[in-house]
């Protein structure tokens, strides 16, 4: 650590204001915020900024936004550099000028000390709707950007302290839920405040040149983190590829998804060459979404915290080709690219896994399923329902992976049934975990849920996003795949129907729509797994006995009680001769045939 | 429930280490005691520890008037799994509300995270086949013969408790009485809770949670209170027994044995208490309790005579990882109590060089074993304490009357060695830098009940105790912007003082949804007459008369659509077509006070529950003697530093009784038994008429 011009003690107690100013943000979006993506999901973000627009410090994100604030932030310089003033507040949330989906409204503001440009706040927020042709802004069957909403470019949304009307009454115009959107830039801008005020303090206090100092010296310090933390890590390539089962325009066209990690001394390079093409349907991922899920996953695999900040991206090399589903270019849609990032992780797992097998799980199910569901009321006022959600967690070589539990990629928040009931027209007939999903495993992959949401108002829209429907959680080392997903969708008086995993449609009072989330993959044979826990799965619904004697080889006593521990070791050897494995496979993403008969089946 | 003043009064807080123990005389004196505690019985400690220091103190059972306690036996059941197997009674296709949680988890990019295990296992969580909607409407009836089969059951399975909570029974509990019913009959004996008693308000995991919680430790809690009230009567205390609850309020043992949620935070509420007890004593209305141990440190704040509470809480979840957003961890409890921030800073917590080369301190804790290095009892990495001793402010020899030795040289190798060298410091830069980072950690407790709240805490004063509050408090108090720290008698044991200056209270809310612009006026007079009613009837069985007894009606509002509630006092008076409007303008300035803005005139704010806060004041002295005794014994001295500033000064040492009748100016350190005071220079410490020190830390008004 440089002790040039002050100490080491001195950067920790300036490093510490900085970072509770951040969070002092994050706090202040998430208190003064209107809708439930934002208070229950936590689907935002904010940062720090230095005068240059080198991120400082980032204070509460979702990792799905890891990358995006410097490129955001680094689109409005390009197009303003040299006539930012103060009192001035910039937004962006066009994917091809610095952002990464149209909901995504990001806002910076600069922050002048003396007449100097010292630092920009910045916050990203998810908003419930920016126009388009489907309520909530989300939907994965758009084919260009154009259909998806208000396309912000980086523009001056204040000038020199006045509010930018026109900007405010276009964007409002366009939205379906103009009072929402608009409280939601408002905790935004508060935010952004209070970076200000307590940012300026700061500089008062230190004097605007050792705060420069102290901040340059905070990338290197975390660069100097993440670098110790990457060499700790085996040398290798470790390659994987997984998919999503489409893009809802071309159905049944798997997209494949392909990463090489190479991991040399205290560098890591992502490469994506190789994954599929730009697709027709909104998957579609700017690079920097790409580079959020590649950071997530180094930062999954370090021992340490590391402070986000660019320094320590500058040890994370991220390449993707452009026009491809990693790197798309106009006019390419992208609204439910949210999902492209889950998979994307699920990619580096898999390579990861290789790397350092301990610390990283099996596919959880895939995440996360957006549900939206708009309409208008009797007053032709609008409302919106959408959640996005997701709940099983792949198995680890130490442990099951979760029953219920979100993606840490995006950390979300399950909505309350209750409180859904009494601000929506849905009655919700059921939130529970299902059993006999999660994947067999020497360690189980998390149990997915259903919900199943009535619709009582008159008509509304539905917006399903989901996936893993045909391509199924992988298992590793021997573990089984996690179930599918599901949708059914019942009208009113009619039979269930089964639906795509992603579709748009018409609701009508009555009609019931239930979703069941993937489950996670396995981790290590079956067969290994512990008869004791299997039993205890048993009692808790998780497995049912069938399938404990089919894929765990676990035979019960008659009362169900206990393991017959003589016919449990009998079966496992009879199933590992039928399945004939030479050697342990490495990723499972269909549940191997059991070719064993078990005639003294219990009722 | 009066007191006779000839009759002594005691406070008993029980900590992981420590049982300490108060008494309050009649003419106000204060005698504390500590012993360890015995934590396979936290009880047989207090009957031990009261048996000596009645024994000291020439006193006898027949002498007390009310014995008050804080106790930490429900929350531990909890943390360490041991509560009572409970069983679940729920609405058919929602019998995983309590193992999905919120779905989310309070680490990012840890793929080790365990969720906590649910409190009823998944087997023992039945489902019945009913359902009431949003509005209270009963969708489909609820068949008795279900509920017997899945009674049958739970009683086959052996469960020591069972809860009930049904989907929106906070609207309609007719279902939840049914079953409850049912239970009572055939299982007179079982403990029983249900949601529409335990929480009758709307979001199904906060409720379940909070209603599970109880029926989980309320065996616990009702062995412990026994055996608490055998080895009472064994030293000869027949008095009553009042019960800390996280609110800040006591209750009658036998209230809290019925309903334990509201005691599961009893512990550090009562330091706080007494902090609001000595504000007002001191004539302050706006302070901040600072409260810091071996391990945590813990902020709250005062205001008005009011400790700010927090709706809901988690069990284990209590400590600041980073960020407050990060929810997740433990097990949530939806009953109000105090707003307290904590984070993982103490004597013991750890000084170390991350890989990037900067110094840290904490999150990693020496804990009470092996320790600071000083205490050569096997620590080998240098702590906040051993800092403390390095630069001067802690005793080099000896802690505690002597009952601690210290070895200030081990403190001083091992920071030189592992902090100093590697950074090319001087050893006591190191040490100075590594408390202020400690303080730096501790300040964002404060912050976060404080500015993070848009309350500044440049108005307030600092109320520093526990046995490290008073050694930061100051050096706090000046980078806060904060003019004056208190630091009352007994500082290391105020937790145990503070339970002596509590009243008795009940917290009673209900859900009330409402646009203020569509309020339904004569249901919501109803509303708040039935908790009145509900209030005073509680109290008037604890035997308190009417004039005793005090309510205080806040509303809880919000924007439409927003997700948190600011809580208002309800405006004055009966209610009436202009209350909309008032509570509207009410709510209006809090949120702005609070975040900064408000929204336009047009916005829709939607009432979203009625809560009373019911106070029986007990008939008690609540002031101490003051008149301390001046000290005779001459001060002592020793080098003390102070940072680059200021360097090494020569520092006396005093006693509190040196402050009797003459201010001085730091730098000084005040050593007491269980506690010490450092009071930097550039700051003067005084005495008050009720024996706090008074720290003017040189900040103009």
């Amino acid at each position: 650590m440089t002790t040039a011009s002050f100490d080491p003690f001195e950067f920790e107690l300036f490093r510490n204001s900085l970072l509770s100013v951040a969070d002092e943000m994050a706090l202040t979006v998430h208190r003064t915020t209107y809708s439930t993506v934002l208070r229950d999901n936590l689907d935002y973000s904010t940062a720090f900024f230095d005068g240059r627009g080198r991120m400082i410090a980032q204070g509460f994100s979702l990792p799905a936004h890891l990358g995006s604030m410097p490129t955001a932030l680094a689109a409005v310089l390009a197009r303003f550099e040299g006539a930012i003033r103060p009192g001035d507040v910039y937004a962006l949330n066009d994917p091809f000028h610095g952002g990464m989906h149209l909901p995504d409204i990001f806002i910076f503001k600069p922050i002048f000390v003396d007449g100097e440009l010292v630092a920009f706040a910045g916050t990203i927020s998810h908003h419930t709707d920016v126009g388009g042709r489907v309520a909530g802004s989300n939907a994965p069957d758009s084919i260009e950007i154009y259909q998806e909403g208000v396309r912000i470019p980086p523009m001056r949304i204040y000038d020199a302290g006045h509010r930018n009307e026109t900007f405010f009454e276009l964007l409002l115009t366009n939205v379906r839920v103009p009072d929402m959107v608009a409280g939601d830039i408002r905790a935004q801008l508060a935010a952004c405040h209070v970076a200000e005020v307590a940012f300026t303090d700061l500089c008062r206090s230190y004097g605007i040149a050792k705060v420069q100092r102290l901040t340059d010296a905070m990338l290197d310090h975390s660069e100097r983190m993440a670098r110790a933390e990457i060499a700790k890590l085996p040398d290798g390539t470790f390659t994987f590829e997984d998919f999503l089962d489409d893009d809802g325009i071309d159905v049944g066209k798997p997209i494949r998804l392909k990463v090489a990690v190479h991991k040399t001394g205290d560098r890591i390079l992502f490469d994506w060459t190789g994954s599929s093409p730009q697709v027709r349907g909104a998957l579609n991922a700017t690079l920097s979404f790409t580079k959020s899920a590649s950071y997530c996953g180094v930062l999954s695999v370090m021992e340490d915290r590391i402070p986000n900040n660019e320094g320590a991206f500058r040890a994370i090399e991220v390449v993707a080709p452009a026009g491809t589903i990693v790197n798309c270019v106009h006019p390419a849609s992208v609204a439910a690219r949210g999902l492209t990032g889950f998979r994307m992780v699920d990619t580096v797992f898999g390579a990861l896994a290789q790397m350092v097998p301990g610390k990283v799980t099996a596919a959880g199910d895939g995440g996360n399923t957006n549900i939206s569901i708009g309409g208008y009321d009797a007053e032709r006022k609008p409302y919106i329902f959408c959640d996005f959600t997701c709940c099983a967690w792949g198995g680890r070589a130490f442990a099951d992976g979760l029953d219920g539990n979100s993606h840490m990629f995006a950390n979300m928040a399950g909505q309350s049934s209750e409180v859904i009931e009494a601000e929506q027209p849905l009655f919700v007939e059921c939130y529970e975990l299902l059993g006999d999903r999660g994947g067999a495993g020497q360690f189980r992959g998390g149990a997915p849920y259903r919900r199943a949401y009535r619709f009582l108002g008159e008509e509304a829209v539905i917006s399903i996003r989901s996936d893993r429907r045909d391509i199924r959680p992988y298992g590793l080392y021997g573990g089984y795949p996690g179930g599918a997903s599901m949708n059914v969708l019942t009208r009113a008086g009619g039979a269930p129907e089964v639906y795509p995993a992603k579709f748009y449609g018409q609701l009508r009072r009555g009609d019931l729509f239930v979703h069941e989330t993937a489950a996670g993959g396995g981790w290590g044979d079956p067969l290994e797994r512990e008869p004791a826990r299997v039993l205890k799965d048993v009692w808790n619904d998780f497995v049912s006995a069938a399938s404990a004697r089919e894929l765990y080889g676990v035979v019960l006593t008659a009362d169900g009680r206990s393991v017959d521990l003589p016919a449990t070791e009998a079966l496992r050897g009879r199933i590992r001769t039928a399945r004939g494995w030479q050697e342990t496979p490495y990723a499972l993403r269909e549940t191997p045939k059991q070719a064993v008969e078990w005639p003294e089946r219990q009722a | 429930m009066s007191t006779q003043k000839t009759k002594v009064r005691i406070g008993v807080d029980i900590g992981g280490t420590f049982t300490d123990i108060s008494i309050m005389d009649a003419r106000g004196g204060i005698i504390t005691k500590k012993v360890a505690s015995t934590v396979d019985n936290y009880a047989r400690a207090i009957g031990e520890g009261l048996a000596a220091a009645f024994g000291e103190n020439a006193l006898g059972g027949a002498d007390v008037a009310e014995l008050l306690h804080g106790t930490t036996v429900a929350s531990n059941a909890i943390l360490e799994l041991k509560g009572a197997r409970t069983g679940l009674i729920t609405t058919k296709g929602f019998r995983d509300v309590l193992e999905l949680r919120l779905l989310r988890m309070p680490r990012l990019y840890d793929l080790l995270w365990e969720k906590p295990p649910a409190l009823v296992e998944r087997s023992l969580r039945l489902e019945v086949d009913e359902r009431v909607d949003a509005k209270g409407k009963i969708v489909r009836p609820l068949d008795p013969a279900e509920v017997e089969a899945a009674l049958d059951r739970l009683l086959a399975e052996k469960v020591e408790a069972i809860s009930v909570c049904l989907l929106h029974a906070y609207v309609n509990d007719a279902h939840e009485r049914m079953i409850r019913d049912i239970i009572r009959r055939r299982a007179p004996e079982m403990v029983l809770s249900i949601s529409s008693e335990v929480l009758p308000e709307i979001k199904e995991y906060e409720r379940t949670s909070t209603t599970v919680i109880n029926s989980y430790v309320k065996p616990v809690v009702g062995r412990y209170l026994k055996s608490l009230t055998a080895d009472l009567k064994g030293v000869g205390i027949t008095a009553p027994l009042l019960l800390m609850q996280s609110n800040g309020g006591l209750t009658p043992a036998e209230v809290a044995a019925e309903m334990p949620v509201h005691i599961i935070e009893s512990g550090p509420a009562a330091g706080v208490i007494g902090a609001r007890a000595l504000a007002r004593r001191a004539g302050f209305d706006k302070v901040i309790s600072f409260d810091m141990g071996g391990t945590t440190a813990k902020a709250a704040l005062v205001e008005n005579g009011e400790v700010t509470r927090a709706e809901e809480y988690s069990v284990g979840g209590g400590i600041m990882i980073g960020s407050r957003l990060m929810s997740g961890a433990g097990y949530v409890l939806k009953v109000p109590a105090i707003d307290l921030a904590e984070v993982g800073a103490g004597g013991g917590s750890i000084i170390a060089i991350d890989a990037g080369g900067a110094p840290q301190v904490g999150p990693l804790s020496a804990g009470a074993f092996p320790g600071p290095v000083c205490y050569d009892l096997g620590g080998t990495e240098p702590t906040v304490t051993d800092a403390n001793v390095v630069l001067g402010y802690i005793n080099p020899t000896e802690l505690a009357g002597g009952a601690v030795k210290l070895h200030a040289e081990k403190s001083r190798a091992v920071l030189a060695e592992k902090i100093a060298a590697p950074l090319g410091l001087p050893v006591e830069r190191a040490a100075h830098g590594a408390h202020l980072v400690a303080a730096a950690n501790m300040i964002r407790a404060i912050k976060a009940v404080s500015s993070e709240r848009g309350r500044d805490p440049r108005e307030f004063a600092l109320v520093a105790f526990g046995g490290n509050g008073p050694l930061f408090a100051a050096g706090m108090a000046r980078a806060l912007g904060i003019r004056r720290v208190i630091v009352p008698p007994s500082a290391g044991v105020f937790s145990a003082v503070g339970l002596l200056y509590s009243d008795v209270e009940y917290h009673l809310s209900r859900t009330y949804r409402q646009r203020t612009t569509a309020l339904d006026l004569p249901g919501l007079v109803a509303a708040w007459q039935a908790l009145e009613d509900q209030a005073r009837e509680k109290l008037a069985a604890d035997g308190f008369r009417p004039d005793q007894i005090h309510l205080r009606r806040f509303a809880k509002l919000h924007y439409k659509g927003q997700a948190y509630e600011l809580s208002v006092p309800m405006p004055e008076g009966p209610v009436t077509e202009a209350t909309s409007a008032r509570l509207d303008q009410a709510f209006g300035d809090e949120h702005e006070r609070t975040y900064g803005h408000r929204a336009g005139p047009g916005e829709p704010v939607e009432l979203v529950s009625l809560n009373l806060a019911a106070t029986g004041e007990l008939d008690t002295l609540r002031d101490t003697g003051g008149g301390m005794a001046a000290a005779t014994a001459a001060p002592g001295e020793r080098q003390a530093y102070f940072g680059p500033e200021h360097g090494w000064l020569p520092t006396p040492i005093l006693g509190r009784g040196h402050l009797v009748g003459r201010d001085r100016q730091g730098p000084v350190v005040i050593e007491e038994y269980d506690c010490t005071c450092v009071v930097p220079p550039g700051m003067t410490a005084r005495l008050d008429p009720h024996g706090n020190i008074t720290i003017d830390t040189g900040i103009a008004a």
